[in-house]
């Protein structure tokens, strides 16, 4: 089994978050892989659907939960539309877990803010899950999540079962004219809610994800409420192919976002040209 | 190394050896009034060592230009996997010049980089490399200036310098030494003088000589130099055609795709890819990192002089000039280095910006 060789995971799962985005849990086939398999929140690997090819998505689960991965991903090209026609039962392909991951370990007994836009939720979600499953390791724990409408927020189920623990301080949001008549949610941009929320900087670190024009944005507002930018964390999302190094697709700079990230702190990113 | 030397009838009957065995034997070959490639040869008259470069590098024999990494089957609920083999029949490559021999060293440092790719290994443990001490080709050649030269011996397993009517063969590597205790018969040990006579060397070096780039300062500069406006001047001419990635010995970037077979059957492929092709970069969403020429031109330049020496100690670049001679539209990889070390010089117009 060559290191191109994916090895085969059996849909358990479909959740449909969006009308574009769904979410599939996937199950290995091999017992002993099953057993064998870890990874850390942050990395990713290759799914597949064989005869369309592979994509590149963060493992969305939390690695504190064992029995199987998932993978969230709206249908865009060629290997997701494949995806998206799968169903419970059938077979998929898996190369991973790849890729460095968020300092979890940095993080025990501080307080993290989680910032995502749109499906950037689906790397934070693994963040928020891992930290949440060792709830007592952390200080006090904000999610920030906001969409451009009501019906492309992802997750749903989940933001209400944060929403109705204790333990999580969550502000949702829409972009201005995504509200529907019931929203209790704020209207307005991440970062505008982010200045609203102003969660304090003492002992923190942030974790954002989302799309470039909102991180872009956003980081100037943390670095306000007083955040270093090596405690603020983000994801890249370079195309990629091999994920492993090789196949030369996902430089920035000198960094090989496959092997070097996709995690990397607010001051790294700084230091790379902006090629991403 | 161990020196021997070769004679041109033993060589004739090392290839009938190997050949009668059931080796391939790979060599500069000229098509029938056409071009010189790499190509398999039956015997040693159809090898053509003093000639121009061949069209394309070695790269082909290790990472091919399209390769099956496995085949698929849609079997009832299920799907079975074939793999593909990572064992490869004995191959020998005759007369690899020292640019190309060197480039596949190189890339062993990629190929094995933490993730260990298997069919690049598995073909170079097949293959043995007999290079030939070039005899320097044309004006578009800067092995010198990348460090090496027309005798560097690396990436070779045994080295063949033209000695008259004999070759002097310096055993380079173990594998070097192995092919060359098993055609014992067709080597003789080198006499002293064979071995100390390094006149042809000199004369080769100097028909290929160019100043040797000062990497550091080129790197310091490359490190610096995203914004600069030398890639939107170079860019203007260039068509992105990816004509240079493509003969490139060192250029290694790689798509993997499916191609199914009827309905129930297919095989996932790697093919060669170039970070010279708009669409290299582009993200799911359409935004696309490198979205003109000059930064994709500029990748090229950066991953060969700065990126790939941070990462891996040495230049992904061992020119042998097939870039700046494919170029339709005159793009001068040499010639850019140039013009790099000019601005990276001390004293030199960029100094003050480094």
């Amino acid at each position: 089994m060559n290191i191109y060789q994916p090895t085969l995971m059996t849909i358990s799962d479909i959740t449909d978050e969006t009308s574009d985005t769904r979410t599939l849990r996937l199950a290995f086939q091999d017992p002993q892989l099953a057993e064998r398999f870890d990874f850390k929140a942050g990395q990713f690997g290759e799914y597949s659907a064989f005869g369309a090819g592979e994509s590149t998505f963060c493992i969305a689960s939390s690695p504190t939960r064992k029995d199987s991965i998932e993978c969230t991903f709206k249908a865009v090209g060629k290997a997701t539309k494949a995806m998206r026609e799968l169903a419970v039962g059938d077979t998929m392909g898996f190369r991973g877990p790849y890729g460095n991951h968020f300092p979890l370990d940095r993080m025990e007994k501080s307080s993290v803010v989680f910032i995502a836009g749109g499906i950037g939720l689906a790397p934070v979600r693994c963040v928020i899950w891992n930290v949440l499953d060792l709830r007592d390791r952390f200080d006090d724990v904000t999610v920030i999540y906001g969409a451009r409408s009501v019906p492309d927020l992802v997750y749903k189920r989940e933001l209400a079962q944060w929403a109705a623990r204790g333990d999580v301080k969550l502000w949702q949001t829409v972009d201005p004219g995504g509200q529907t008549p019931d929203w209790p949610g704020e209207v307005g941009f991440v970062p505008a809610i982010v200045e609203k929320a102003a969660p304090s900087a003492k002992n923190a670190f942030a974790v954002v994800c989302g799309p470039p024009v909102m991180i872009k944005y956003t980081l100037p507002v943390l670095q306000k409420l007083g955040f270093a930018d090596d405690r603020v964390y983000t994801t890249l999302e370079n195309r990629m192919k091999c994920g492993i190094g090789k196949c030369g697709r996902c430089n920035v700079g000198p960094v090989y976002v496959c092997k070097d990230g996709p995690v990397f702190s607010a001051a790294e990113l700084a230091a790379l040209p902006a090629e991403y | 190394m161990n020196a021997k030397t070769i004679t041109i009838a033993n060589l004739t009957a090392l290839v009938d050896d190997l050949v009668a065995s059931g080796t391939c034997v790979t060599a500069p070959a000229r098509a029938a009034g056409g071009k010189v490639d790499y190509r398999p040869i039956t015997s040693f008259p159809e090898a053509a060592f003093n000639t121009e470069l061949p069209r394309r590098s070695l790269k082909e024999f290790f990472l091919p230009p399209t390769e099956p990494l496995f085949s698929w089957r849609l079997g009832g609920p299920g799907i079975r996997i074939s793999e593909v083999t990572t064992s490869f029949a004995p191959h020998v490559i005759l007369g690899a010049r020292p640019c190309d021999a060197a480039a596949v060293e190189i890339l062993d440092r990629v190929m094995g980089w933490d993730y260990r790719d298997e069919l690049w290994f598995g073909r170079r443990e097949a293959t043995t490399i007999l290079s030939v001490a070039c005899p320097g080709v044309d004006g578009s050649c800067f092995c010198t200036a990348t460090g090496r030269g027309p005798e560097s011996s690396r990436g070779s397993d045994v080295m063949l310098t033209p000695l008259g009517d004999v070759f002097l063969a310096d055993v380079v590597t173990p594998k070097g030494e192995t092919f060359v205790g098993e055609n014992a018969k067709r080597f003789d040990d080198a006499r002293g003088a064979a071995v100390t006579d390094g006149a042809s060397r000199t004369s080769n070096a100097a028909a290929v000589g160019q100043p040797k780039l000062p990497l550091p300062e080129v790197q310091r500069w490359l490190a610096h130099g995203f914004d600069h406006e030398l890639w939107s001047t170079i860019a203007l001419a260039c068509h992105g055609c990816g004509a240079c990635a493509s003969v490139c010995p060192t250029c290694h970037c790689f798509d993997i795709v499916d191609e199914p077979e009827g309905v129930l059957s297919g095989t996932r492929r790697r093919n060669w890819d170039t970070c010279q092709a708009a669409r290299f970069t582009v993200h799911a969403s359409g935004h696309n990192p490198r979205a003109d020429q000059a930064a994709r031109l500029r990748q090229r330049v950066m991953h060969k002089f700065w990126i790939y020496p941070s990462r891996f100690g040495e230049v992904l670049c061992t020119g042998c000039g097939r870039c700046a001679r494919a170029c339709s539209a005159g793009v001068d990889l040499p010639e850019v280095l140039r013009t790099i070390t000019a601005l990276a010089a001390p004293g030199g117009p960029e100094e003050a910006a480094v």
